[in-house]
């Protein structure tokens, strides 16, 4: 589901690169933690990976028809994403403007998903997410941790193949974190998508079914 | 796609209530004021033309003197009428008739009662029930409906009819059932009115309707060369063409500033997107991140932006609609301009136009929404994501220091071009270079906002401050798009304010200077355009008469070109050698040969028909063509169309009769009261008016005033916007600095220091717009004053800047910009410190 081969990053400007030469897969029904210290390039890795920031160098294959979305253009990665990708990140962004089951909704509106689904899948994932009725609520209504669970189901509604998660429970109560992390597992591999969650809890990492850590010298 | 599209434009309007209604209502302020102008100009034109083609009828072609003290010989109808060519041609008489002692002089028309039936069906008379009489026409005048009720009269009734000391006494012999509801006619046989007011052996005019399958122009053109020298053919369309050109300069003027309304409306939109695009820039970002195109977050603020535009365009027709009917009620159907009879037109709206200025309205908005779409499209998405809204986000191209460069010529070629727009000629006679320079100069302002703040607030950075102002002084140097956009938004409506009122007080200066000279008498009289009595002039003459001088004028008027109104021929008492003395002349008076005809012509008419003093003007006059000498140029704010002044003694050589319509009258000193009451003896009998020369130029100024009007309303307006701009820019950048603000506040700083911070910001920003809008005003005045006016309307006059008038305007605008950030610094600061720290988590 995601194939990384000898993936180079330099910042404009700077002497010298994020990373070079980093090369690594996730498997459908694969959770992989990447760990690593501050500053090291993780955040970066993941943008690259969901093409919102340009690598210098290498191929990403992402998703079933594996795309290599280092060489697409700005609208294919835009479609790529849509289709294939699924994200989680620590600050929740939940539009506060749109209820939960519109949160939910949008990315299926994205990927062309028929409408005559989006009720049925959107209130099955509420469920499973241990939400139910909440769809007609407001975000300002919600906890931090009904907040998260409303951004995994979004990240999951539209059966991406890919799970990006970006310190998924960075913002939780330890209580909070285990049960959205939990959570979070289960429905990725139930949908036997594959994940990559960049995290700095040992916790988290140990949960996961593999461990990568990103240091100046490359992958660990 | 449609349905996030959809949600995303309703978060939209719900959210931000305020901003969009008010984007929404300069929009439609917009459109209201140029269909309001619209209609009413429609209106007004096609109430005119039709009310020329109810005395004129449907001709294909019409025969006049070029001189309107001429005639067009008899001989000649009748040689047009034998014409294989010309299927029937009705000769008319015109001419201008007191009722009794009645004031008003209306027009008498002299028809032949079988060719009028086929050419002017709607001048056709009905002979009441109650004259006794065979035929009609046999005796008596017929009187439109609007006459009848304005003089109370009825059929049957007798009245007098006066025309100078003539007075022929007659009676209502019927109405003129198809007249216009404002027409105020009086009709009679032709024989009749050519008996008693002439002219012997001639018509007014003759209006010929072509045999069928003749073409005008061939016939015109088969004519043309057979004409004595004094008469002119014209097809029937030109005079449609003249109604149109008398005021189209000035229809094209309001058009243009209801543009310009227009313009600040999409400047609102503008903000108020670049706002909305700011504040939501993490929630665009995230729809990116999920997978929204950058194309598609281009459209939906581009919708967004539509979304303002078509309910703006749709109330602003409704509104448009309504001020017209308005409008027409209060300042009539001209809107002030003078051009056509103050009636109230009827307002008829249709479908072609209304959608125009629908379009026009919803592209107002989107060309507002085109910049803040763009930046939306081109927003690092990881990065607004993380931090919000990049307010300068990647560019490629040349370095820094050469786009500096680069802005700089672009903006001194952008200042060539428009010194260079303001020196070429009016084309299609409307001054489009003219407007051209003004949004030039619209641009150069906008365009100078960002360097001139990062100048000032680059300096002021530099100094030891106190900690509020240093605030708000690094604020700008570090985020300077919101406040760049503050501050055109005001550069561009301070501008328009200060152009307006600039060109208005020189405009009103000028008028008020040239009545001085103009005005010189003490007392004024005159007859409307009939020919004062003989008795008055007589009386004049006389050792007991209580006044020391006396000057007499009359007016005819003259056709030099079919497509333009009709030049005033001034007839006037005044000698040559002292002609310098009497008329405001613009530049030097040139002495005629002696044995030359000389006349001297006003401004308009030296630059509509390109003339020069020194050159030979040859004039339809008296039946023929005169050569004259022009000696000299004079000011003329009162007719835009040109005129001639000519001495009366030269004019009587030519052999035309002086029939004084004007009094300048001068008492003996002491003498005033006397004057009056020995003047008002014979304004009773004769129904004249008097007037003294302060009267007459307190009306003239209310006139001036009224004409502008609209003006007046369209500068509030533009005023209002540009302060709805300020005020929805600073609330935005104080709403996403909310987290800043926050965290000064958590380190010590009170509400009281965090609001003076924000409205030092507002005031800084102001100023800065007005200084750049004070200098931008004061350069589209100058360009308003010095060449729109002159090509537009042929009126020269010397730039005023009215001070007294710009620099309150300035403080009060500055004022409400400080009044504004304190409000938006207070709406921040209200909210909960604590509960925005965590948020911003």
């Amino acid at each position: 589901m995601l194939t990384i081969t000898s993936l180079s990053k330099r910042h404009a400007n700077a002497v010298q690169a994020v990373f070079s030469g980093l090369s690594f897969s996730v498997q459908a029904g694969e959770v992989v933690a990447l760990v690593g210290e501050s500053g090291v390039g993780k955040s970066t890795l993941l943008n690259c990976i969901a093409g919102l920031e340009p690598a210098d160098e290498g191929s990403i294959l992402v998703g079933r028809q594996a795309q290599d979305i280092v060489r697409l253009g700005e609208a294919a990665r835009a479609a790529l994403r849509a289709s294939s990708i699924g994200f989680v990140f620590q600050a929740f962004h939940v539009l506060p403007t749109l209820s939960v089951a519109q949160n939910i909704a949008v990315p299926l509106l994205l990927a062309g998903v028929a409408a005559g689904e989006h009720a049925a899948r959107i209130e099955a994932l509420l469920a499973r997410v241990g939400l139910a009725g909440f769809g007609p609520r407001w975000p300002a209504s919600l906890s931090g941790g009904e907040l998260q669970r409303v951004a995994i189901a979004r990240a999951l509604v539209h059966r991406p193949a890919l799970i990006l998660a970006d310190e998924p429970t960075g913002n939780l109560d330890p209580r909070t974190a285990d049960e959205i992390l939990a959570l979070l597992l289960e429905r990725v591999r139930e949908q036997h998508a594959a994940a990559l969650i960049v995290t700095h809890s040992q916790h988290v990492a140990q949960c996961c079914d593999r461990v990568l850590t990103l240091t100046p010298e490359g992958l660990q | 796609m449609i349905r996030l599209a959809w949600w995303l434009v309703r978060a939209q309007f719900t959210t931000r209530r305020m901003a969009t209604a008010l984007s929404m209502l300069a929009i439609a302020l917009g459109v209201a004021l140029g269909y309001a102008i619209h209609l009413i100009n429609a209106a007004a034109l096609a109430d005119f033309s039709q009310a020329m083609k109810s005395v004129q009828g449907e001709p294909d072609a019409v025969i006049a003197p070029r001189d309107s003290a001429g005639q067009v010989p008899l001989a000649l109808i009748n040689e047009i009428a034998r014409d294989a060519d010309v299927a029937i041609i009705a000769p008319v008489i015109e001419t201008r008739v007191r009722i009794d002692n009645a004031t008003m002089a209306v027009k008498l028309i002299g028809l032949d009662v079988f060719s009028a039936a086929a050419v002017t069906p709607k001048l056709l008379p009905r002979q009441s029930d109650r004259v006794a009489g065979g035929s009609v026409f046999e005796d008596g005048v017929y009187a439109s409906p609007t006459l009848l009720a304005r003089f109370k009269l009825a059929p049957g009734d007798a009245v007098t009819l006066v025309r100078g000391d003539t007075h022929w006494r007659t009676r209502i012999a019927g109405d003129l059932p198809a007249a216009r509801p404002d027409d105020l006619l009086l009709v009679a046989d032709i024989a009749w009115v050519q008996a008693r007011f002439g002219p012997a052996g001639g018509v007014s005019e003759g209006r010929v309707r072509l045999a069928s399958g003749v073409r005008v122009g061939n016939w015109l053109g088969a004519w043309a060369g057979r004409l004595p020298a004094g008469l002119a053919l014209r097809a029937a369309e030109d005079d449609s063409a003249r109604v149109s050109n008398v005021s189209r300069a000035y229809r094209v003027n309001l058009n243009v500033l209801a543009l310009v309304a227009l313009l600040t409306g999409a400047f609102l939109v503008f903000a108020t997107q670049l706002t909305a695009v700011a504040q939501r820039s993490t929630q665009f970002a995230l729809l990116g991140v999920l997978g929204l195109s950058p194309r598609l977050r281009l459209w939906q603020v581009l919708l967004e932006g539509l979304a303002i535009g078509v309910p703006g365009a749709g109330l602003g027709l409704v509104l448009g609609y309504v001020m017209s009917l308005a409008f027409t009620q209060v300042i009539g159907g001209d809107l002030g301009g003078g051009y056509f009879s103050g009636s109230a037109p009827a307002i008829l709206p249709r479908p072609a136009p209304a959608l125009g200025f629908f379009a026009l309205g919803c592209a107002a908005s989107l060309t507002g929404a085109l910049y803040p779409a763009w930046l939306n499209r081109i927003q690092p998405l990881a990065q607004a994501l993380k931090t919000g809204f990049a307010q300068s986000p990647p560019s490629g191209g040349a370095a820094p220091r050469r786009r500096r460069w680069l802005k700089g010529a672009a903006m001194a070629l952008v200042a060539l071009a428009a010194i260079g727009l303001t020196r070429l000629p009016a084309l299609f006679d409307l001054p489009l270079a003219g407007y051209a320079a003004i949004a030039l100069v619209l641009v150069l302002g906008i365009g100078a906002a960002p360097p001139v703040t990062q100048i000032v607030f680059g300096a002021l950075a530099r100094l030891r401050l106190p900690a509020p102002l240093r605030i708000a002084v690094q604020n700008i140097v570090q985020a300077p798009l919101m406040a760049q956009v503050a501050a055109s938004g005001l550069i561009v409506s301070f501008a328009l304010t200060v152009s307006m009122v600039t060109m208005v007080s020189s405009f009103r200066t000028a008028v008020d200077q040239w009545l001085d000279v103009v005005l010189p008498a003490p007392m004024y009289v005159r007859s409307k355009g009939v020919p004062l009595p003989r008795e008055l002039l007589g009386a004049l003459a006389q050792p007991a008469a209580p006044f020391e001088k006396v000057e007499r004028s009359a007016a005819v008027s003259l056709s030099l070109d079919p497509q333009r109104p009709a030049v005033a021929l001034l007839v006037r008492e005044l000698d040559r050698a002292e002609a310098a003395a009497r008329l405001p002349f613009t530049g030097a008076v040139l002495a005629a040969p002696a044995d030359r005809l000389v006349v001297w012509i006003s401004e308009p008419m030296q630059q509509l028909y390109r003339l020069a003093p020194g050159q030979s003007l040859r004039l339809p006059l008296l039946g023929r063509e005169v050569e004259a000498f022009i000696g000299g140029t004079w000011r003329d704010y009162a007719r835009q169309f040109g005129a001639v002044v000519i001495g009366a003694a030269d004019y009587v050589a030519l052999g035309g009769r002086f029939e004084p319509t004007d009094l300048a009258l001068w008492p003996r000193p002491g003498e005033e009261a006397a004057a009056r009451t020995w003047l008002a003896k014979f304004t009773a009998d004769y129904g004249l008016e008097m007037a003294e020369s302060g009267e007459i130029r307190k009306l003239s100024l209310s006139i001036f005033d009224k004409s502008f009007a609209v003006t007046y309303a369209l500068e509030a307006a533009a005023m209002l916007i540009g302060l709805f701009g300020l005020a929805v820019t600073l609330a935005a950048g104080v709403w996403l600095r909310a987290r800043e603000l926050a965290t000064l506040s958590a380190l010590g700083f009170d509400r009281a220091m965090l609001t003076r911070a924000v409205m030092f910001e507002g005031a800084m920003i102001a100023g800065i717009g007005l200084v750049i809008g004070l200098a931008c005003g004061v350069a589209v005045g100058a360009i308003l004053t010095h060449v729109v006016n002159p090509q537009a309307f042929h009126w020269r006059m010397k730039l005023e800047i009215p001070w007294l008038q710009v620099l309150p305007g300035a403080a009060l605008s500055l004022l409400a910009g400080i009044f504004a950030s304190r409000f938006a610094a207070r709406q921040a600061t209200r909210l909960p410190v604590a509960q925005v720290l965590a948020n911003a988590q």
